[in-house]
């Protein structure tokens, strides 16, 4: 990784996405780095693409990271985590929930959802993480904890200390959602990679 | 700027945060704001302050008044609106360059390049050379405080409204800001002074004048502010921008010579030339329009590239990398054949069922801004123009003018949109006898924005009780004489009043009211499914786009096969209706 650790977090509006970005961003800045981050707001989230975008590192100039330089791609689903594969670095690599979701509209001479999805998010030669998100969250106490399962899965391939994460979680997290949330975390740092 | 060091007085706030508490620290004691995205966030970080009197207006011309009259009481005050709504505020922001101010008044124009949420991407550092006040233009969300304090100085020691013009990346981005104090300020209260707040024609030619020796000031003070800044670097390459733009620049050439330019209006001709002469190379990276590029060549500074302003969407590193070819291999293309994803409304939602109404009377359908444009797309396509807030009344009034047919054209707008600025065309309707069939689509928010409350909900913008304006009394006042409240979800019933609405020689307003479905997620009625033995594979339930019902048709079959997705279904039975087999059911109780 560079000076600044870039790490790009796709999926469909209303999957919590955001929050995920900012419970990551509230990490690095509890270890100690310059953070900036990027996100959509309003019509885009009505269930369509969302994608959000976090820098760390000594100094961070642009809250966009350049194409070519994503060092992680957190894909809350899958064919999200496609539509951004093309701007990871070579050795970067590809944290991916199990899960399909089909666009709710398939506009007349679109392609339908490609079957193939996971042998394409391995077609650029990245290293490729799925991670069965939704049933460790089960597993945590509540599924929609799908989002902090994978941050779990995450926080292994990135230089900050389990103990900013923890104090992350209890920063933005409300508190009846906590106990779950560190538990969900907990089993996605324990995930192998395969 | 240096980077604060962490520490419990640094947060992370996005640029709209910034800007809030900004005005806070600035001691600001009136913010006023019609919701729009990429601005909306400012009043609503504004409103937790206790301090300070924040309101949504019902729209950006009342919210810029309002402030105004704030600033001429003494107050500092912020009124903050997306690019568009500058254009419907831009009647008091002229006049009020000539009336200057008394406690600062900084308007803040959230621009939206690359149109994330918007109708068009227009450029606002116009607004400034066309209004005469001096604009400026932060990086990152700690310049986006500090140019807010800055703002106020300047608009009180320059007797001018100041434009702090910012983009959606500027406004969505967050970074480290460090916060500090406010500053308490009492107003002075209103003094009588009409040669300054009168704008008759012989007071406005005097004001006119100190507008013009204002600027001069302005541009004299550009010269050596500290808004302003060159960054001596590599020689052979200098490079002139502002805003986000700068950390473009610095993150693909960080060696490169920078003037970087904080007020961008207006500008400092001496400090641009005197950076040109030192450099061998001089770009200016903007984005949207050479707003720039224009006034720097029209100093006779000599640029090393023909126009490279792209004009069209946003700059991002990579442009701005390609632009200054600064030497990065070219970037990867996005893989080939994915599927798009473009935002849905919601399921359950009250504006799919009265566009499928629409859709099935083959009616014009003259639209206008707010979730339910979403109803273009595939497969409604239950909307045939858009153009501006409060457009669709006009346009289906002109377009029945110039055809003679009222029975073939309806107009839909939304409960705040009416309110920010269908009201008067609907007046207009009314006068000149007009038959328009208008549909107000009243989900009781501005739920496109991340639902803010307006003066239809009955609460403000702090939560407390109002009073709430009755549409249908309002409509009633205004001379429509057919009036009617359906619930969207009946289909039955909608269709019957639009109808009537058609076939009627004078104007009939139907308010199809339903509460936004995210607003009430708890009240969802039961889940529906497919009975599988009685569904024909007709399809009709997959006309209407609704994202809780999943086509999944083998490829190569005709008769469709689908499924409810019971999570995702809220029950509105808007499918039900639609089916002709009688297939969809009440999923049984689970409970």
């Amino acid at each position: 990784m560079g000076e600044v650790t870039n790490i790009a977090i796709a999926g469909v509006g209303g999957q919590g996405i955001i929050l995920a970005s900012d419970v990551l961003a509230q990490a690095a800045i509890c270890a100690g780095y310059d953070v900036k981050k990027n996100e959509v707001h309003g019509m885009a989230q009505r269930g369509g693409a969302v994608v959000s975008e976090v820098r760390f590192g000594r100094r961070v100039r642009s809250p966009l990271i350049p194409d070519g330089e994503v060092d992680v791609l957190l894909a809350l689903e899958m064919l999200e985590g496609l539509r951004h594969l093309h701007r990871l670095r070579p050795e970067g690599v590809v944290i991916a929930d199990e899960l399909r979701i089909r666009p709710a509209v398939r506009p007349p001479g679109a392609p339908g959802y490609p079957e193939d999805v996971v042998d394409r998010l391995r077609s650029l030669g990245h290293r490729l993480v799925l991670i069965p998100a939704a049933e460790l969250a089960r597993g945590a106490g509540n599924a929609r904890a799908a989002n902090t399962v994978l941050m779990g899965a995450m926080s292994r391939h990135l230089q900050l200390p389990e103990d900013a994460w923890q104090r992350s979680l209890r920063m933005c997290l409300r508190p009846s959602l906590l106990e779950v949330n560190m538990r969900a975390f907990g089993l996605g740092r324990q995930t192998q990679d395969i | 700027m240096t980077i604060p060091a962490p520490s419990a007085t640094c947060v992370l706030l996005s640029g709209d945060e910034a800007i809030a508490r900004g005005a806070f620290e600035a001691g600001v004691l009136v913010a006023t704001s019609y919701p729009g995205t990429p601005a909306t966030e400012i009043l609503e970080a504004l409103v937790q302050y206790p301090e300070i009197e924040a309101e949504w207006s019902p729209n950006e011309k009342v919210a810029l008044e309002v402030a105004l009259g704030a600033s001429l009481a003494g107050a500092r005050a912020l009124v903050s609106m997306k690019h568009v709504g500058l254009n419907v505020a831009s009647d008091p922001l002229v006049t009020a360059s000539y009336v200057g101010v008394r406690g600062g008044l900084v308007v803040v124009s959230a621009d939206d390049p690359g149109m994330f949420s918007s109708q068009n991407e227009q450029d606002n550092r116009h607004y400034a050379r066309l209004a005469k006040i001096p604009m400026l233009e932060p990086c990152d969300s700690q310049e986006a405080k500090e140019f807010t304090r800055s703002a106020f100085e300047i608009s009180e020691r320059f007797d001018t409204p100041v434009l702090l013009r910012i983009t959606t990346r500027m406004a969505h981005s967050k970074s480290i800001v460090e916060l500090g104090e406010r500053m308490e300020r009492t107003p002075t209260g209103f003094v009588r002074d009409v040669a300054k707040t009168v704008m008759v024609p012989g007071h406005a030619r005097r004001r006119h004048e100190l507008v013009e020796a204002r600027m001069n000031a302005l541009a004299e003070w550009a010269e050596s502010c500290s808004l302003n800044r060159i960054e001596e670097g590599d020689r052979g390459i200098g490079v002139i921008c502002s805003g986000i733009a700068y950390e473009y620049v610095k993150e693909v050439q960080p060696k490169a010579s920078i003037l970087k330019l904080g007020l961008t209006h207006p500008l400092p001709s001496g400090l641009i030339r005197e950076f040109a002469e030192g450099v061998d190379r001089l770009h200016v990276i903007e984005e949207l329009d050479p707003y720039l590029e224009e006034q720097i060549r029209a100093l006779g500074v000599r640029l090393s590239h023909e126009p490279v302003s792209p004009r069209l969407g946003e700059l991002s590193p990579t442009s701005v990398a390609r632009l200054l070819e600064a030497g990065k291999s070219a970037p990867r293309a996005p893989l080939p054949d994915l599927p798009p994803r473009p935002p849905v409304l919601c399921a359950g939602c009250g504006h799919r069922a009265l566009l499928t109404v629409l859709k099935q009377l083959k009616v014009f359908v003259s639209g206008d801004i707010g979730c339910y444009t979403l109803g273009v797309q595939p497969p409604l396509e239950a909307m045939d123009t858009c153009v501006c807030m409060g457009a669709s009344l006009g346009v289906a009034f002109g377009v029945e003018k110039a055809t003679g047919r009222s029975d073939n054209i309806v107009a839909v707008i939304g409960d705040s949109t009416f309110i920010h600025s269908g009201i008067a065309p609907l007046m207009d309707i009314v006068y000149n006898r007009g038959a328009t069939t208008v549909i107000i689509l009243d989900n009781e928010t501005v739920a496109m924005t991340g639902h803010q409350d307006h003066p239809g909900t009955g609460r403000t913008a702090a939560g407390e009780s109002t009073h709430r304006l009755p549409l249908d009394e309002l409509v009633r006042a205004i001379g429509v004489r057919h009036v009617a409240v359906v619930d969207p979800y009946d289909m039955k019933q909608s269709k019957e009043l639009i109808q009537a609405g058609l076939r009627r020689s004078e104007p009939t307003v139907i308010i199809a009211r339903r509460r936004c479905v995210l607003l009430d997620r708890e009240e969802r009625r039961r889940a529906r499914r497919i009975d599988v033995e009685r569904c024909v594979g007709c399809g009709q339930c997959l006309t209407h786009g609704c994202p809780a019902i999943f086509d999944k048709t083998p490829e190569g079959e005709k008769k469709k096969q689908v499924e409810i997705i019971a999570q995702l279904c809220v029950g509105c039975n808007v499918c039900g209706q639609l089916c002709s087999a009688g297939a969809i059911v009440e999923e049984p109780d689970s409970g």
